[in-house]
């Protein structure tokens, strides 16, 4: 028997025919493959004890940070996942990003004696540039045993985070998190190393011992304004700055406080640096106008890249957007700069949807400012891979981009911004991708093996009504221009609300919270018995999930995919063919006489929803109560109820979630209906009373408690059947 | 399907009351809901709890059948079971009890439905609805697949009567006008000179009470 520990190990759930891995979108969307689905169930069932919450949330944070040891840091920047999120076009993603704030802000305290990881070995790695794409290739290898030092040319870790404004993710949130995976992940750091450029050569690298090397130096170079693919002209006017070192000043705490106070600051760009450039420039006092190519409806092809909430946090911050202008020409006096031309862009990208702007030069405003702060884009400093001889022969850097191992240069990988520009968690994987890469390159296996897998996204589950995204409040703009962060964090409470809005819609086996929090031993297969069938098609009709299925032959077949055992089918099969893999009917069965014998007339059994009465109440139990807990109402089988019955139980109680907050979606109100079916049998033979339903919120155990009271008061008055 | 309720168990307990060891036969067949081997011991388990409470002990056996209006399938199940039962409890349809009455002509064999109709299930309302009337003259080809004999209060077969009031019957306004269905179903397809054609009246004769395979 495999330890509880492994059980609970999640598994990967692969379509037999096509081979496709199903998995839930926002899952698919993290770059870091965090198991998303797990972490919001654990987190819908935190338990109501604080001490117990705290070390439960340490346990969540534990498994994220295997995966993902910078999800303090995602925490605040990334939110890929949401953006795939199926509850996105309904009411508004799952946030995610708050539910992780609340674990970070748990475990950054207990990072710092988070034990290191075994002392490594293996072979010695270089990793040349300290963001995120070299940490993460650093730690996922130092995991696999080898000895990694990280090179990085400046005097901190951190790369492209470093630009990240204050405001958005602070400085004690990135320091505590690089410095404690350094030292969990026991990985030399070498700031300040001179790599090309007169420094020292891949091959200087390699005759220190290092046999491989990741390079992710990610894009230092920002992209200078052109027009029609010519530079515009800025004849080095001061004034004229770009955006991304503006950033960099201001984090590194060498600027003036005020030090746009009294002047005007034009930004140009449409991008989310851009504006971390405008409320940079906003907070230092300047009065900001951003320029854009694109147009302000992000649903057009030509649409403003930047997220709608860094568009409204700006507009509300007094930045004026102008919209659909390009600039032609960069105008200075005395030296300085002045304002710029800028003629109207009718066309951002062409039909090939390359990018490629048109303007209508007849159509041209000019702005005047003291600063214009350029934020377009960046690039990576080729030279250096010039030097090497790793590009190809049309410039670019030539690497497989299944392994990221250059085409060039063996022993050598390539990742991060420096590869493709994208975000933080983007460059991340591309750290992983090399390390496991070379991981098999030095032990000669074959790289590209299983590496490439195709996903296919969980539907959303149908719902009665979907629940309202919670907003996220900002502090009032007179309060937040300043560099800390504005968003005020979600409560414990709002935290458990939020994540129990999941719909969880990846498949049980890939999750598997419940096993692990040990309620249920394993996830159940649905067991189908083709001899007792009669084609009904109930469970095709039940299942919430679109699992059970009826081929022309008549006989069912479940698409263990997309099954999460809930066991609706299995209550409502009328020819009894299903049932629950791990022998759950045959367990009820047999407890039924056992407990019945323990307890004292008048006998209340309470079968009660581990999601509605969670965590259930301590206590002492009653000597005439005893509880049966199920992973979900949609369990309890009319059989077993009229059996509690038969051994002389006098009331039987089921407590349930809320309709509308049902984990299994159709659970709750699929048993509601069949117990009141059966109430009303009961009714006919001088039962009545004796069965109840009940839903209690989730998180209030002295809900159930009063039920139960009310439930108790009811079946002593009409008396023991025994008595 | 055949459309049947369950009676109350009150009336179900009078039948078996003489008796002790009693049969409860399922049919997994057409009765609709499924009157299978869950509701067998369901009712079985019922029972026996109503029983207690009236100081009476049955023994049930449970089983089910295919098809109990199938007499030699019914049969096939059934009678290897029998030795000792006093009565027989079937969950099939009108159809159902009638054949097993024939097959156990000794025995008491009870009705635990009453039966309805030839309906189908409206399975998101929990809704069951008469479909046919068995009427031995199908009209369906020209009336657009709804049937009027069955599905309109008063049988016409020529149009709606004066009382089709916003698509419902006057006799009950919950019910949908079946010649209003008719009428919107042959716009849609294009038919609706269809409804030009007058229909004699109905020969009841066509429904007969007995056909040849």
């Amino acid at each position: 028997m495999a330890s509880q520990k492994d059980r609970a190990q999640v598994e990967e759930v692969t379509d037999e025919v096509s081979g496709k891995v199903h998995l839930s979108p926002c899952q698919i969307a993290c770059p870091l493959g965090e198991d998303i689905q797990r972490s919001h169930a654990m987190i819908a069932l935190l338990p109501l004890d604080p001490k117990e919450t705290a070390s439960q949330i340490i346990k969540i944070g534990d498994e994220i940070y295997d995966k993902n040891p910078l999800f303090p840091i995602c925490s605040y920047i990334c939110g890929l996942c949401e953006k795939q999120c199926n509850y996105k076009d309904q009411t508004g993603a799952v946030r995610r990003k708050m539910l992780v704030r609340l674990i970070t802000k748990h475990y950054l305290p207990y990072l710092e004696a988070k034990p290191p990881l075994p002392s490594p070995t293996g072979e010695r790695v270089a990793v040349i540039g300290g963001g995120p794409g070299g940490l993460m290739c650093a730690y996922t290898l130092s995991k696999k045993g080898y000895r990694v030092a990280i090179l990085e040319r400046s005097q901190e870790l951190g790369g492209a985070l470093r630009y990240i404004p204050r405001y958005r993710l602070s400085k004690d949130i990135v320091d505590a998190t690089l410095n404690n995976l350094i030292r969990i992940a026991n990985i030399e750091v070498k700031l300040g190393a001179k790599i090309g450029d007169g420094g020292k050569t891949l091959d200087d690298l390699q005759h220190e011992g290092y046999r491989v090397i990741f390079i992710a130096t990610g894009t230092l170079s920002p992209r200078p304004l052109t027009i029609e693919g010519k530079l515009v002209k800025e004849a080095e006017l001061e004034g004229v700055i770009f955006g991304l070192n503006l950033l960099y000043e201001v984090n590194c705490g060498t600027v003036p406080l005020y030090l746009y106070k009294g002047k005007k600051v034009i930004v140009v760009g449409g991008g989310n640096v851009a504006f971390d450039v405008a409320r940079t420039a906003r907070r230092l006092g300047g009065d900001v106008f951003l320029v854009c190519l694109e147009c302000e409806d992000k649903s057009s092809k030509d649409g403003i890249p930047a997220d709608i909430e860094e568009i409204e946090g700006a507009t509300e911050e007094g930045i004026r957007i102008i919209y659909s202008r390009g600039v032609e020409e960069i105008i200075g006096e005395d030296g300085k700069f002045k304002k710029i031309k800028c003629p109207r862009c009718t066309s951002v990208f062409d039909e090939d949807g390359r990018f490629n702007p048109k303007f209508n030069y007849g159509d041209v405003i000019y702005l005047e400012g003291n600063v214009l702060l350029v934020t377009i884009g960046q690039a990576p400093e080729l030279a250096f891979f010039r030097e090497e001889g790793l590009l190809n022969e049309r410039g670019r850097i030539d690497i497989d981009q299944l392994t990221l191992m250059s085409n060039r240069k063996g022993g050598v990988f390539i990742g991060g911004d420096v590869r493709r520009v994208g975000f933080a968690a983007e460059a991340m994987r591309d750290g992983v991708i090399a390390a496991e890469s070379i991981d098999c390159y030095l032990k000669g296996a074959d790289m590209k093996a299983e590496r490439e897998k195709e996903y296919e996204s969980a539907a959303i589950p149908k719902v009665t009504n979907y629940k309202p995204q919670p907003k996220i409040i900002w502090a009032p703009v007179e309060e937040r221009l300043n560099f800390e962060p504005f968003e005020e964090a979600f409560t414990l409470e709002e935290v458990i609300e939020e994540a129990r809005r999941c719909l969880y819609c990846g498949p049980c086996k890939s999750c598997k919270a419940c096993v692990a929090l040990e309620l249920q031993p394993e996830i159940p297969k649905i067991e189908f018995n083709k001899y007792l069938c009669i084609t009904c098609g109930n469970c095709v009709f039940y299942c919430p999930y679109s699992a059970a299925k009826l081929d022309s032959s008549g006989v069912v077949d479940f698409d263990l995919a997309s099954c999460k055992a809930c066991g609706l089918c299995v209550a409502m099969c009328p020819a009894m063919a299903l049932d629950l893999g791990n022998g759950e009917r045959e367990r009820i069965s047999t407890l039924l006489p056992k407990l019945s014998a323990e307890m004292e007339p008048p006998k209340i059994l309470v079968f009660r929803c581990q999601w509605a009465v969670f965590p259930p109440s301590g206590g002492e139990l009653l000597p005439n109560i005893r509880f049966i807990d199920v992973p979900c109402v949609a369990r309890v089988d009319n059989f077993h109820i009229l059996e509690a019955f038969r051994q002389g139980i006098d009331g039987v109680l089921i407590a349930a979630c809320p309709g509308e907050d049902c984990h299994w979606v159709r659970g709750s109100r699929g048993a509601q209906h069949s117990i009141a079916n059966l109430s009303k049998q009961l009714s006919q033979i001088g039962f009545q009373d004796r069965l109840y339903f009940c839903s209690v919120t989730p998180r209030h155990p002295e809900e159930l408690d009063r039920e139960l009271e009310q439930f108790g008061q009811k079946i002593n008055a009409i008396g023991s059947k025994e008595g | 399907m055949i459309v049947t309720t369950q009676k109350p168990l009150d009336e179900v307990l009078d039948f078996i009351s003489p008796y002790t060891n009693i049969l409860i036969a399922g049919c997994d067949g057409c009765t609709q809901p499924p009157r299978g081997l869950r509701e067998a011991k369901t009712l079985s388990q019922l029972l026996e709890l109503g029983g207690k409470l009236r100081n009476k002990t049955f023994v049930f056996k449970t089983t089910t059948v295919a098809k109990q209006c199938d007499n030699c399938l019914a049969a096939s199940i059934l009678k290897p079971q029998i030795d000792g039962v006093e009565a027989v409890l079937s969950l099939a349809c009108g159809i159902g009890v009638q054949t097993l009455a024939e097959i156990f002509p000794e025995l008491p064999v009870f009705p635990t439905q009453n039966t309805h109709f030839m309906g189908a299930e409206e399975r998101e309302a929990a809704i069951l609805e008469v479909r046919c009337d068995g009427c031995g003259d199908c009209l369906l080809a020209v009336t657009g697949g709804i049937c009027p004999v069955a599905r309109c209060s008063k049988g016409l077969l020529n149009g709606a009567c004066g009382g089709s009031k916003e698509g419902k019957c006057e006799l009950d306004p919950e019910r949908d006008c079946a010649w209003n269905l008719i009428y919107e179903r042959l716009k849609k397809v294009g038919k609706l000179e269809l409804l030009k054609e007058f229909r004699p009246p109905r020969d009841y004769q066509l429904s007969g009470w007995r056909v040849t395979t």
